[in-house]
């Protein structure tokens, strides 16, 4: 059962900083935390990114053999995943979800401890194959057969199972409770569809967590038990059957897709409102929209598998094709929350417009994928490593460090310098799209992707060359970025409460809010409760729920700024 | 407001940038290569639907948020809020129609050029098992040689064109993946148990030449080695080329390691190209198709003299022609069944 | 459901935190968290479940333990009576608690935690006799990865149902103030059920 001990009060100063870390239950020092650790695996996998780069910049084998330059994708894919964008959107999840509803924090605050610190220690033991003989090296997707212990004899391979079942578990943990919270810790007059859309794609999110990633545990032990007990789940020659992985796999794997954008798509959805300054366009159709594709991600796993003459083509592709519905109204709505709005281009927003503009390459793309034919040709081509790349970087990754612009002053009281923060959108945008932009047409040209070195006859290697530059562009883009994050924690522009006058519940409390987040809650009469606290004075009012609003006016608390300012 | 400065600014953008990008889609960029099966045509040109829908998504949203962002952007000291629009219903609907019927139309092509991809004829006029292992390949030719890895050269296999070719794809080990770029096609060679069937596909080569091949699944250390070569040849060089083989000698060359190879087809009793340059003093290669039922064949005349006289084509088909090394010069190319309709001109540079 | 005063929230030093948490009506929120794991728990076995199915359509000649082994009928069938009467005895113990009843609570409890410690046992000797092993054959491994993990299952619930017990015998469980019964109860018929299915599957489904 949980109940809360909320922060330690006078009395315990004693209590060291670095153990009141260690200890906390405090949702937002646990979402810091998650934020904090998934930035270091990124840093992490980044790197690895970058030698990949560099070994494939031109033909032949210059820094990696064939082994440890398998083991760097394998990595690669595996911690960005499993330990940067999932963990980080849980991150600001878990920050921002009970600010947002007016809750005093998670359901369960010391299962959302648990679930955090089992993530370093899964990703360590992930890793941990470097100092036992080589880490996993089958690919973050890990077929079978080729994942049996006649093929990877190696320890590196448990280590990875392990790893990811710990991993599995946590986010599990972290799933049960976010649904709890939305579920029973909403404020009054906080009805569910007056719950902001962070809120919605969080729960949609933890939802899939939740039926996905079971499927997968189970397949990760079946594969143990194959691999350590002689059993014979999935190698054909003790008689099981390799399709079967692959199957388990992508029933985790496609929703698991989603899992890393929905929360992205949230974000996004909170700021272009606000940085429109209008009302998000057609939420109700967000909501739909969302659980819409939260459902189909079940139905359409096998289009990993077009090529393995083992499924049902049509259906798959059908319903894959589906979900560009569901996500082509989110794309036109957000349009329409830009249509005569007045666009403030700070960095969140820019951000969030990147997100747009390169999500829509990857989604154009993953249609693209779904017609069966067309993916006999690229896939496991450099086609898919552009498509992944456009929804997961220029999707999700936008959107975190969208999120990092836009809720970083919430989280420390200081705002982020705009003119680095521009700069390092700039750089990483050019970057991403040096980067990524190439492989599509690399992939139609016939190059596998999984492969270290490459034909100089193959005409691959100008585009491959452009790719590295823009990796590293990309890597060089986040030096502006952590100058600003350290310059600004040390002597940093103060925020205020609501420094981009939101209207969301986060906003109405201090800025870092204080330990048990409200003093006093406004009412909630609709899902922007601070609009008129902000922004309502004498402007054009649409809705009769905003009406009802600006009459309790002044039961707001006192701290909440009324002048119109200029943002940037 | 004051809309006429952004718009010009956005319409000098639109008028520049919507060419450049029309351009850089139609120089070829983010196309597959020139396909060299006929279910390849048919998915090429499924591709270049799809590409034109996906151009059409991308500029019309894209276009929309540079419109925005030019249009709409908030003017420093402007603190009047904008009209505070919810939604519309109405609008919803169009835009749910849109994609669903984008979606329907992909969904029926893709469909229909998928049964052109999967079809299988009754009587293949060759089979071929091809195994994969780590981390090279056999080829097994029914009731004929195998052919594997020779030292440091890939494995070829060798093929006829214009006739379904179909190919068995086993592995006893791990998953790998049979995948000829130029054919637009690759299955994965899945290992099955007792009670498995391996895959299958089947195609027909429509150009004779050596087409580059390579593992595609992820299959261990060496997978990026796992190369081969396909060398599709006249039913004839082909026949030649496996009873050589089962006589024990090495397999006989084809048309691929020419230095310079000529692209020719005939059609409607003409030739697709009208001139053509090659360097003097070297052999060089003429592929040579003919997609008529008409006798076509190709031959170099200076003057009135043949330097050249390629084999006639008395059918659909193609060959590879080895040309003689010729001195610096301008000749003419013909078909000397329709030497008046089809002839060109040979630049031979220095 | 139940007890609306069995609700964990935050309550603590600050008014002002309590002011805001507010209004929680309905489940309590440690059975809302029982629910959603169970919920997940339920997609592990289906996961374990599919590769049975699969294993079993894709397997060539006969479906069954290998050469030299058997399983056990009757045996298995006498293990189900007994998971399903302990799904029986526990839901006494929550009736009982319900109505306040807390020496009816731990007498039935006690019989509950001892049928699961019997099936378990049960379970084990089975395993002693089959005369197959996890590697010999695909039917094996699905058979002892879906038993063994059920038998995981039931040795969790019989941890837990040890320390309902000694909560129990301390007196720390009231009409009001169970809510830790409930939820223990819960997850064992979740157990129970799940072996229902295995029963099925292995026994009869061939
Ligand atoms: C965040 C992650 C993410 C997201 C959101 C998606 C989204 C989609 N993906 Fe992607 N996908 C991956 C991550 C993701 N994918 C990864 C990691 C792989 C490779 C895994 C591996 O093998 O390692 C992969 C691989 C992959 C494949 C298999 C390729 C192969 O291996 O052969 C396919 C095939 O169908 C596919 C399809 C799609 C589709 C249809 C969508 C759709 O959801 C996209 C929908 C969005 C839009 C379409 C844009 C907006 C819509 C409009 C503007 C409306 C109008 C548009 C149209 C009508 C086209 N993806
Ligand atoms: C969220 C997911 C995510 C993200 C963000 C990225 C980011 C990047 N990815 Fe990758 N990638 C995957 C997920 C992701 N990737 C997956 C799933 C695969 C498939 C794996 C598989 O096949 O199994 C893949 C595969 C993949 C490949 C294909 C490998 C192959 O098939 O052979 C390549 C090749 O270029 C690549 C490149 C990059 C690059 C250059 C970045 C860059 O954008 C990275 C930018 C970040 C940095 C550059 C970090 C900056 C930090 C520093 C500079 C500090 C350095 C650190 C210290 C000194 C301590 N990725
Ligand atoms: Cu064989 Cu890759
Ligand atoms: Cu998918």
């Amino acid at each position: 059962m949980a109940t809360t001990t909320l922060e330690p009060r006078a009395g315990s100063y004693h209590r060291s900083w670095v153990l009141d870390w260690l200890t906390t239950v405090d949702h937002k020092k646990i979402g810091i935390l998650y934020i904090v650790n998934s930035f270091l695996f990124f840093f992490a996998a980044g790197f690895l990114a970058l030698l990949i780069r560099s070994e494939l910049a031109v033909p032949g084998m210059q820094f990696l053999d064939q082994n440890t330059y398998n083991q760097a994708f394998t990595m690669h894919g595996t911690i960005m995943i499993f330990l940067f964008v999932v963990p980080v959107l849980a991150g600001f999840g878990n920050y921002i979800v009970p600010l947002q509803l007016g809750a005093p924090d998670m359901a369960f605050p010391r299962i959302n401890a648990l679930s955090f610190w089992l993530l370093p220690l899964g990703g360590l033991l992930i890793f941990s194959g470097y100092l036992f003989g080589g880490a996993a090296a089958e690919g973050w997707t890990g077929y079978a057969p080729l994942t049996s212990d006649r093929f990877a004899p190696g320890v590196g391979t448990d280590l990875w199972i392990i790893g990811l079942a710990l991993v599995g578990t946590a986010s599990i943990m972290g799933a049960i409770n976010f649904i709890a919270t939305i579920f029973k810790m909403r404020a009054p007059g906080m009805t569910l569809m007056r719950m902001p859309i962070f809120v919605w794609t969080i729960l949609v999110t933890a939802t899939l967590i939740l039926l996905a990633t079971p499927v997968l545990t189970a397949g990760l032990i079946a594969l143990f038990i194959d691999r350590n007990y002689g059993g014979s789940f999935f190698d054909p020659a003790v008689g099981g059957n390799p399709i079967l992985w692959q199957h388990i796999f992508w029933f985790f794997g496609h929703p698991e897709v989603y899992i890393v954008i929905l929360p992205a798509m949230g974000v996004v959805s909170e700021i272009l409102p606000v940085f429109s300054r209008k009302p998000l366009f057609g939420y109700k159709a967000f909501v739909f929209a969302t659980v819409a594709i939260g459902l189909l991600s079940f139905s359409v796993w096998a289009h990993h598998m077009f090529t393995t003459g083992a499924v049902f083509l049509p259906f798959f592709s059908f319903m894959t094709a589906l979900i560009a519905i569901p996500t082509g109204i989110k794309m036109f709505n957000w349009l329409g929350t830009l249509w005569r709005g007045k666009l403030i281009l700070a960095t969140p927003m820019l951000f969030s417009l990147g997100f747009l503009s390169m999500f829509l390459i990857g989604g154009i793309s993953g249609v693209m994928l779904a017609s069966p034919p067309i993916d006999f040709h690229v896939q496991d081509t450099y086609f898919v490593v552009a498509h992944l790349h456009y929804v997961f970087f220029g999707g999700s990754v936008f959107g975190v460090f969208a999120a990092a612009y836009y809720w970083f002053p919430k989280m420390t009281g200081r705002k982020l310098n705009e003119p680095l923060g521009k700069i390092h959108f700039w750089i990483h945008f050019i970057g991403f799209n040096l980067a990524f932009f190439p492989m599509h047409q690399l992939g139609l040209s016939g190059m596998p992707r999984r492969i270290g070195d490459y034909s100089p006859d193959a005409g691959w290697t100008i585009l491959n060359m452009v790719s590295t530059v823009g990796a590293f562009m990309i890597a060089v883009s986040i030096i502006p970025f952590l100058i600003n994050v350290v310059a600004t924690l040390i002597n940093g522009e103060p925020a205020g409460d609501n420094p981009w006058e939101g209207n969301t519940l986060e906003w109405a409390t201090t800025s870092p809010p204080p330990p048990h987040n409200f003093d006093r809650l406004p009412p909630i009469h609709s899902e922007r409760p601070l609009f008129f606290l902000t922004q309502g004075h004498g402007h054009a009012v649409e809705r009769p729920e905003d009406l009802v609003e600006e009459e309790i006016v002044d039961e707001k608390p006192g701290d909440i700024e009324r002048r119109p300012k200029d943002l940037v | 407001m004051q809309p006429t400065a952004p718009r010009n600014r956005l319409r000098k953008m639109l008028r520049v940038g919507i060419p450049v990008l029309l351009t850089v889609l139609l120089a070829g960029c983010l196309l597959p290569p020139d396909p060299k099966t006929e279910a390849g045509r048919d998915v090429f040109n499924l591709y270049l639907v799809v590409l034109a829908l996906a151009a059409i998504v991308f500029i019309g949203v894209e276009g929309f948020i540079l419109y925005a962002v030019f249009r709409y952007r908030r003017k420093p000291g402007d603190d009047v809020l904008p009209e505070q629009l919810h939604g519309n219903n109405k609008v919803e609907v169009v835009w749910t129609l849109i994609p669903t019927v984008i979606v329907l139309v992909l969904f029926v092509v893709s469909i229909m050029t998928l049964n052109e991809v999967e079809a299988r004829s009754e009587n293949p006029g060759v089979t071929i098992e091809v195994q994969g292992f780590q981390w090279s390949w056999n080829f097994v030719y029914e009731d004929g040689p195998t052919i594997g890895p020779r030292g440091n050269e890939p494995p070829e296999l060798a093929v006829p064109v214009g006739e379904p070719v179909r190919l068995i794809l086993t592995s006893d080990n791990v998953i790998h993946a049979f995948y000829v770029p130029q054919f637009l096609l690759k299955r994965d060679m899945v290992p099955v148990n007792e009670n498995g069937t391996p895959n299958d596909i089947e195609f027909v080569v429509s150009e004779a030449g050596t087409y580059a091949g390579q593992c595609a699944e992820f299959c261990g250390t060496d997978h990026a080695g796992m190369v081969f070569t396909v060398n599709a040849m006249p039913r004839a060089d082909y026949d030649a080329y496996i009873a050589a083989i089962e006589d024990g000698e090495t397999p006989p060359t084809g048309g691929g390691d020419c230095e310079t190879t000529i692209d020719i087809s005939a059609n409607n009793t003409r030739f697709d190209i009208d001139e053509f340059e090659v360097p003097a003093d070297t052999a060089f290669c003429i592929a040579f198709e003919n997609l008529e039922d008409v006798p076509h064949n190709v031959a170099i005349l200076s003057g009135s003299e043949a330097l050249f006289e390629g084999s006639f084509l008395n059918e659909a088909g193609s060959i590879i022609y080895e040309v003689p090394a010729l001195p610096a010069g301008d000749y003419t190319f013909v078909c000397q069944a329709h030497i008046q309709a089809m002839a060109g001109t040979v630049t031979v540079t220095e | 459901m139940s007890a609306r005063t069995m609700q964990a929230h935050p309550s603590g030093e600050h008014e002002a935190a309590a002011a805001v948490a507010h209004g929680q009506s309905g489940m309590p929120m440690a059975l809302v968290g029982m629910l959603l794991f169970i919920a997940s728990e339920v997609m592990f076995f289906g996961g374990l479940f599919a590769t049975y199915f699969n294993a079993r359509a894709g397997f060539a000649g006969t479906w069954g333990p290998p050469e030299g082994g058997h399983i056990d009928l009757p045996l298995a069938a006498v293990l189900t009576a007994i998971l399903v009467a302990s799904s029986f005895t526990m839901q006494f113990g929550v009736w009982a608690i319900r109505r306040g009843d807390t020496g009816k609570l731990k007498l039935w409890t006690g019989i509950t935690l001892g049928l699961g410690i019997l099936f378990l046992a049960g379970q084990l000797y089975d395993y002693t006799e089959l005369g197959f092993g996890l590697s010999d054959g695909v039917f094996s491994t699905v058979f002892y990865t879906l038993t063994g993990f059920h038998g995981a299952h039931v040795f969790g619930g019989a941890i837990g149902l040890t320390v309902v017990l000694a909560r129990a015998l301390r007196g720390q469980f009231s009409r009001q103030n169970h809510v830790a019964v409930e939820a223990v109860s819960m997850y064992w018929h979740f157990v129970d059920v799940v072996w229902i299915a295995l029963f099925l599957i292995i026994y009869f489904l061939r």
